[in-house]
């Protein structure tokens, strides 16, 4: 009876393995092509720390197998048209692969027929990537909100938490919308987000301390909107934005968000003292970014004046919403005096012969590149299929447009791993509704490589997902706080900057 | 003899309940459930599961979006919740040894389950509750279920060897279930809305407009028209708009006022603040050929109430309108794993992959018969799509197909815009100079001859004799009304009967024309 028992055992174990490790068919008809799979990560350059590439094989198929060899060895995969990768020999592959390749071959069962496609290669950089990202998981709504969260993700191994989710003091009739994050140097300890509405405020959290402030003044236009933590001393620039929305016809960018007016300020965490960084007639200053020295700020700034008295600003803003250009530029600060000099315009995208407008400047952790999204006009590019990823290159002051991570699609939030590796990016590629973050290597030449979809546990994950991942950013660690401490806060009345 | 009629008695409880049961849904509000399926969602796979499990009662929710599908045949949905309720009050009634006599108060629970599923009226539309219609069934259900499994566990086991032990120990279990039962129906927002019970079994609007919508929604034009024939009361604004609609798309949009156009906003519950956006602007925008804005309402829906069927059908077909393919296939794929909208999106799915079958459908016909060629606009409807559309039409110049040109005037004359009108009136007429110029379009330029601060000048224009000899016995009805000092309203009603169905009763009478 033992006997038996462990002869079943053994069996099952045995078919478990055997479903675990499908076998390769041995009658595949050849196609010259590569399969289609989502996501896409054939030839894609990969860090030597991400989670398993999960993917689903979009032929049609009822069975699929994925044969993964690597150097030393190879390993089998496939269930319905998913190819799901265990963690473990995940580790294995990664760890034999790096500085070469992993090659992909992909069989799919059409009908009662087994077809082999063209192999593909996953390369793995010799690179580790930061190990969380976070971002706003919200709707990629007009108007109305309802959940949203901050959610950090762990790169290495698909572990997805809340860092603060507004349902947690939302009620009924008073909601609450959250808005940007920031970390200062890549770490938590340091770190904002900004809450609207019921009970708004901006949530810092300074070595490790959480408080609750309100940066609006009798001086400044609103509240903190875009933020940019100092690297090294404890100041955070922000800009102030009057923010409408309006709606198109026939468009396919469908929504327009404009600034009718904005302005920069820098708010001393420790002082709790807010002040104007440039006060410039018919400019709209937004998206502040400190280089990794602290000792220059860029930002995006249009030059729009307004003509017609007889309506609100907010009315004439749409009328000539195409006008409106946002141009790069930097001012040099002082972080002992604390005094901004010397503005600089660095890429006048306004121009005539550029004639586009910039979003959204990041600097690399060399200091030598700035990454910025760049379209038509306006500064809400998530929205604009027209909007790519540029680079400026602050030796040369030139600026080529990286062709490798751009789609036909929009492509907004750029930012730099911490080892300036890799570049994520907010991209729309996918169906041009949904925010997906995208990674892309870049190399020691300067070279961006094809982005790589962020992995998920379930490749059809992202299919049937009806929320974008917003201002994606990295982080070397997790954020400690949880949600019920940020919630707690969050209920207490803010503490009025000065 | 006697136990025999103790176990018919329950059973005539339960048969009676069923009756009632049957009545008061599949019979009586056999609409009213199709719609509330229409306004949910159930999606297969983990991803939905997944994000309904990170909320309280997830998987109760995902049960409950799952069953309330099967209200698209209100006989099969109605069929699942009473054999659910059924099986509860069978299980109490086993479970805690109710004696057949008081069994009846093991019908209280689906009672009021029964009350609570009637009681959304216009709610319906604005619950942000997540598969409400069977959550607090299936969560009374299992507690019932566990709480007898529990009871027939412990019974063989000798603990209710006396009588007095295992009563005592019944009473604590029931009580026990309904506290715990309460608790988790009190955490659930119990009483999270006032109640419409009286919306849903009463007003006959609510229901017309709900079938008006279907039909609207499956392009049953005449259905539209019929069931706006068979109003006893005042309609509503919508079933108004809904009528004209039809008319539009029949061709007989200048019967708009002949067939009444006067409608009322609904008050169901102050609490509610009832606006078209979120009874059926996305169907409405559609239907004048504004996708853009179809598909925001959609989207703007889904995200402050909560996603359903209704809405990603209209995102979907919103999409493949306007060729973003990709996110078309994302909406179809999540209709395919639904019960009934798979054979929906597989034909939607053919549309995408074969551009002759999408022009050769109803909705390409319907779509671009209103669709305008003006340049796109920056703009927005501050959440009033009715206003909108009046707007948006009386002042859209030069209309690009004859459809067009009626809604138009239409539109002109039903916001009373005489300005947007006369300019209109005057392309029509000059555009089809040997065409017989409709009699809502005389009545309304008529208005305009005498009027001092008319853009166009009608002094030659002949007008249908017909026409001008109405004008002229209004002109004096309505001037002797006024020297017999009658107010306006009293004026109205006296005029009513003769000239209700004219556009100068509507002019001068219909004053409270309120927007929501």
């Amino acid at each position: 009876m033992k006997l038996k028992k462990i002869l079943s055992l053994t069996a099952l174990v045995a078919l478990l393995a055997s479903c675990t490790h499908p076998t390769v068919p041995t009658d595949a008809q050849a196609e010259s092509r590569l399969p289609r799979i989502f996501p896409d990560y054939t030839e894609v350059t990969i860090p030597c720390n991400i989670s398993p590439m999960n993917f689903s094989v979009q032929e049609g198929a009822s069975e699929v197998v994925a044969r993964l060899s690597f150097p030393g060895g190879e390993y089998t995969y496939g269930e319905g048209q998913k190819v799901q990768i265990d963690e473990q020999e995940w580790q294995e592959i990664l760890k034999a692969s790096i500085e070469k390749s992993i090659k992909v071959e992909v069989y799919a069962k059409i009908g009662d027929t087994w077809k082999s496609y063209k192999p593909f290669n996953i390369y793995v950089a010799p690179d580790s990537i930061d190990s969380y990202i976070s971002y706003r998981v919200i709707q990629p709504s007009y108007v109305a909100y309802e959940k949203l969260s901050i959610n950090q993700l762990n790169l290495t191994n698909f572990d997805e938490r809340e860092i603060y989710n507004n349902m947690s003091v939302s009620t009924e009739d008073m909601g609450q919308c959250i808005n940007c994050h920031s970390y200062k140097n890549y770490k938590t300890d340091n770190m904002l987000f900004h809450m609207r509405q019921g009970f708004g405020g901006t949530m810092i959290v300074s070595n490790g301390e959480l408080k609750k402030v309100d940066l609006k003044t009798a001086e400044t236009l609103s509240a903190g909107v875009y933020p940019a933590w100092h690297p090294t001393a404890n100041l955070i620039a922000f800009s102030t934005n009057k923010t409408g929305q309006s709606f198109h016809t026939k468009d396919a960018n469908k929504i327009e968000v404009q600034d009718t007016e904005s302005d920069l300020i820098l708010y001393d965490v420790e002082k709790n003292e807010v002040r104007n960084i440039v006060e410039l007639d018919d400019e709209l200053e937004v998206f502040p970014t400190w280089t990794p020295d602290g000792k220059k700020l860029y930002f995006c700034s249009a030059h729009f004046e307004y003509h017609n008295d007889s309506i609100e600003k907010s009315a004439e803003m749409i009328l000539r919403y195409k006008e409106v250009k946002y141009s790069l530029y930097s001012i040099d600060f002082d972080p002992k005096t604390k005094e901004f000099s010397n503005l600089q315009m660095v890429y006048d995208a306004a121009s005539d012969s550029i004639n586009a407008s910039v979003s959204l400047p990041r600097v690399s952790p060399d200091g030598k590149h700035v990454l910025f999204a760049q379209g038509e006009y306006g500064c809400f590019h998530v929205w604009h299929n027209d909007a790519d990823i540029y680079m400026l290159n602050t030796q040369t002051n030139k600026v080529k447009k990286l062709d490798a991570i751009n789609s036909p699609r929009s492509e907004s939030y750029p930012s730099w791993s911490s080892n300036g590796r890799w570049i994520m990016v907010a991209s729309r590629r996918d169906d041009g509704n949904y925010t997906r973050p995208y990674i892309a290597y870049f190399d020691r030449q300067g070279k961006a490589h094809k982005p790589f979809l962020i992995p998920q546990k379930d490749p059809n994950f992202y299919t049937f997902f009806l929320r974008s991942f917003n201002r994606p950013e990295f982080m070397i660690e997790p954020v400690s706080i949880t949600p019920q401490q940020f919630a707690t806060k969050a209920k207490e009345d803010a503490v009025p900057a000065q | 003899m006697k136990k025999n009629l103790k176990i018919q008695i329950k059973y005539i409880y339960l048969i009676l309940f069923i009756t009632a049961a049957y009545i008061l849904l599949p019979v009586m509000n056999g609409d009213y459930l199709y719609t509330i399926q229409d306004n949910s969602v159930f999606i297969g796979g983990s991803t939905f599961m997944k994000d309904l499990m990170g909320r309280e009662g997830g998987w109760l929710s995902w049960c409950s979006c799952y069953l309330t599908q099967f209200f698209y045949h209100p006989w099969l949905g109605s069929t699942i919740l009473i054999l659910l309720w059924s099986a509860t009050f069978l299980m109490l009634v086993r479970a805690f040894r109710i004696s057949s006599k008081w069994s009846f108060l093991a019908l209280l629970p689906q009672l009021f389950f029964l009350f609570e599923l009637l009681d959304y009226g216009y709610w319906l539309y604005y619950s942000k509750t997540i598969g409400w219609a069977f959550n607090h069934t299936l969560l009374f259900f299992f507690i019932t279920l566990a709480a007898t499994l529990l009871i027939g566990t412990l019974r063989p086991m000798n603990i209710f060897q006396k009588k007095v032990v295992a009563r005592t120990m019944e009473g604590i279990s029931f009580v026990l279930m309904f506290v715990l039962g309460t608790w988790l129906l009190g955490s659930w927002k119990f009483f999270h809305h006032p109640s419409e019970f009286t919306i849903t079994m009463s007003d006959a609007n609510f229901k017309h407009e709900m079938r008006m919508y279907r039909a609207l929604d499956e392009f049953r034009f005449d259905d539209v028209l019929n069931e706006y024939e068979s109003i006893q009361e005042t309609p509503t604004n919508l079933m108004v708009l809904y009528k004209n609609i039809a008319l539009m798309h029949t061709g007989q949009m200048d019967k708009m006022f002949a067939t009444g156009n006067c409608g009322i906003k609904p008050e169901p519950d102050d609490s509610i603040k009832l606006r078209t956006s979120q009874l059926g602007a996305p169907l409405i925008y559609y239907l004048f050929g504004h996708i853009n804005y179809a598909y925001r309402w959609a989207f703007e829906n889904s995200v402050q109430y909560r996603l359903s069927f209704r809405n990603l059908k209209m995102m979907a077909v919103c999409a493949i309108f306007n060729k973003d393919f990709d996110v078309a296939a994302k909406y179809l794929t999540m209709l395919k794993t639904s019960a009934y909208y798979r054979q929906w999106a597989f034909e939607h799915e053919a549309w995408m992959l074969n551009s002759t079958k999408f022009v050769q459908s109803k909705d390409y016909e319907i779509v671009t018969s209103v669709l305008n060629d003006q340049a796109n606009l920056l703009d927005g409807d501050d959440g009033l799509c009715q206003r909108y559309l009046l707007e948006f039409f009386s002042d859209l110049e030069h209309p690009n197909t004859p459809l067009l040109e009626d809604v138009c005037l239409c539109m002109s004359l039903w916001s009373k815009d005489y300005y947007t009108f006369a300019l209109h009136f005057y392309d029509y007429v000059n555009k089809h100079p040997n065409r017989p110029i409709p009699e809502l379009y005389q009545e309304g330029a008529i208005l305009q001859r005498d009027a001092e601060e008319s853009p166009i000048d009608l002094s030659g224009f002949m007008f249908d004799e017909i026409v001008n000899e109405k004008y002229k016995s209004f002109a004096i009805d309505y001037f002797n009304l006024q020297q017999r000092k009658l107010s306006p309203n009293e004026i109205a009603q006296q005029m009513k009967p003769r000239y209700g169905n004219t556009y100068w009763w509507y002019y001068y009478f219909y004053n409270d024309f309120e927007i929501y």
